[in-house]
Formats: structure tokens, sequence, C-alpha cells
């Protein structure tokens, strides 16, 4: 039976992990390009990314690119691995309420 | 964690929702402008030859020209300062992108020299064909269904234009089809999928 992750069930966090787990294993999205894509402020991204790497779930990596500082960040393969656990989860919890409706018919 | 089948239901549109946004996104951000540029050179290039026919060489040469240089410009703004994304355990996958395209374009001359079309429509048709195999070959690479279904879409129209259409309207064919759905594609990508 799969569980629920309280880290990534958090809406903003789950837009995160759904973005990074769109890409490639080891790929890593840009911090300002993520912010735009999912329409958050570099501050409510910011707080959301530090939960998520304190669970282990995601890496945030600090460069200089053209003498400018870009932050890169990928999801981790446990971070993968608690997403797909969660997904399964609420599948399994969409799936009980559909057994529990056909019961009742 | 007490969560609804309501709850569930709208988690799980919203995981799909993103998932689709950020792979959209990215096919927009890497193939757009080059879909926009190319789509609008093949526009005029097609437009230019059919009501200035005598000019034909000076028409392609320079815009080709551009269309070069327009390529190499969006490649230093997508890569030289740093891209949306990257991937550290392939480095090389830029710079084998980079390089698929003269290669490409070496063996299409390669083969151009061994068949030796009779005239430009068949030289055009050729070409246009040849690209849009690159296309799908980019698109099955990348995994980005849109981009092998518009490389099989303008084949489909060249080979129309070229067995079917009188020859006098062969270029205002492939300007609307060709040019069109290159330029078409990538304003949709632009707009819609930013």
């Amino acid at each position: 039976m799969a569980e629920l992750d309280n880290t990534i069930h958090q809406s903003v966090r789950l837009q995160i992990m759904s973005s990074l787990v769109a890409l490639y294993a080891g790929e890593e999205i840009e911090f300002v390009y993520l912010r735009k894509l999912l329409n958050l402020t570099d501050g409510n991204l910011g707080a959301h990314l530090a939960k998520l790497e304190e669970a282990g779930y995601v890496k945030v990596k600090k460069t200089f690119v053209a003498r400018k500082p870009r932050t890169f960040i990928t999801a981790t393969g446990k971070g993968r691995d608690a997403f797909e656990e969660h997904i399964s989860a609420l599948k399994q919890i969409i799936g009980a309420q559909q057994k529990t409706n056909l019961k009742g018919k | 964690m007490n969560v609804t089948n309501e709850d569930a239901v709208q988690s799980l549109a919203q995981v799909e929702e993103v998932m689709a946004k950020t792979r959209q996104s990215l096919v927009s951000t890497y193939a757009g402008p080059f879909l926009i540029l190319w789509g609008f050179i093949w526009v005029v290039s097609y437009l230019g030859t059919h009501f200035f026919l005598m000019w034909v060489d000076w028409i392609w040469n320079i815009s080709s020209g551009l269309g070069c240089i327009g390529t190499i410009f969006i490649f230093w703004r997508l890569f030289g300062r740093g891209s949306a994304t990257r991937n550290p355990s392939d480095k090389g996958l830029v710079l084998r992108t980079i390089l698929f395209w003269p290669l490409f374009f070496a063996y299409a001359f390669v083969w151009l020299s061994i068949v030796k079309p009779g005239n430009g429509v068949v030289l055009n048709a050729f070409l246009v064909t040849a690209i849009m195999f690159a296309y799908v070959v980019i698109g099955l690479w990348f995994g980005s269904w849109l981009m092998v279904v518009l490389g099989i879409v303008v084949t489909g129209f060249t080979l129309i234009g070229f067995h079917l259409i009188p020859a006098y309207y062969y270029c205002l064919w492939m300007a609307v089809t060709a040019g069109g759905g290159l330029l078409g594609t990538g304003l949709y990508m632009k707009l819609r999928w930013r």
C-alpha cells in the first residue's frame, strides 16, 4: 500500500516536483525558468525548494555562467521515488472510492 | 493525512497539467525560435521566387545566409548565456545537436551531387523533404512528437505540391504549406506553450 507524502502533497511543492520529474533523470532546470513556468515569486519558490531539499528530494546547485550567478534544480532519485509513491497513493484513494461506489450500487 | 477523493482527483489533474506544461514549455523554448525564423524565411523566399523568378538565386542565397546568421544568434542566445535546462551527465548533447546540422547539409549536398536534380522544383522538393526528415529525427531524438508530426505533414504537403500542383503555383503552395507550417507552429508554441 503506497503512502501519501506530507512534504510533496502541499500544492506548490507538488507542482515543483511534477515539473522536475517531467525532465530526464539527472536533467536540471534553471531557477528563474522554473519560477516563471509555475508562476511563483522568488521567495515562494525558494522557500518550498528549501523544504524539498531538506527532505532530500531535490538538489539545488548554484553556479556562474558568463559571470552571472545561476541556480539549477534537479529531482534526486529519492525525490523521484517519493513522487511516484505519492502518485500511487493518490490513485489508490481514487480506486478505493470507485470500488465503494460500485458496492453501493 | 486526510485526503478526500476529490482532493486526490484534483492533485492528479494538477500533476498531469504541470508535467505537460513543462515539456511543452521546453520544446517551445528550444524549437520555437528556429521554426519562426525559418518559417518566415521560407514564406518570404517562396513568395519572392514566385513573383521575381529572375532573382531566384539572389533571393535564396541572401535568405539562406541570413537564416544561418539568425540560427547562430539563436543558438548563442539559448546556450551561450546558459540554457533553461542542462544535463551534467550528458554534456555532449548540445554539441552533438549543433554538429548534426552541418553534417546533415554536407550529406544532403553529397546526395545532390549524385542525384543531380534537373530543375529548381526538383532541387527544392528534395531539400525540403530532406530537412523535414531531419526534423523527424530530431523530434524522435528529443521525444517531441510535434516535431515528428510537423516533419511528416510538411513532407506530405511538399509531395502534393511536387506531384499534383502545376509548377507555376509550386512556390505559392510551398510558401503557404511549408513556410506557413513552420511559422504557424513556431508562433503557436510561443503564444500557447509559454
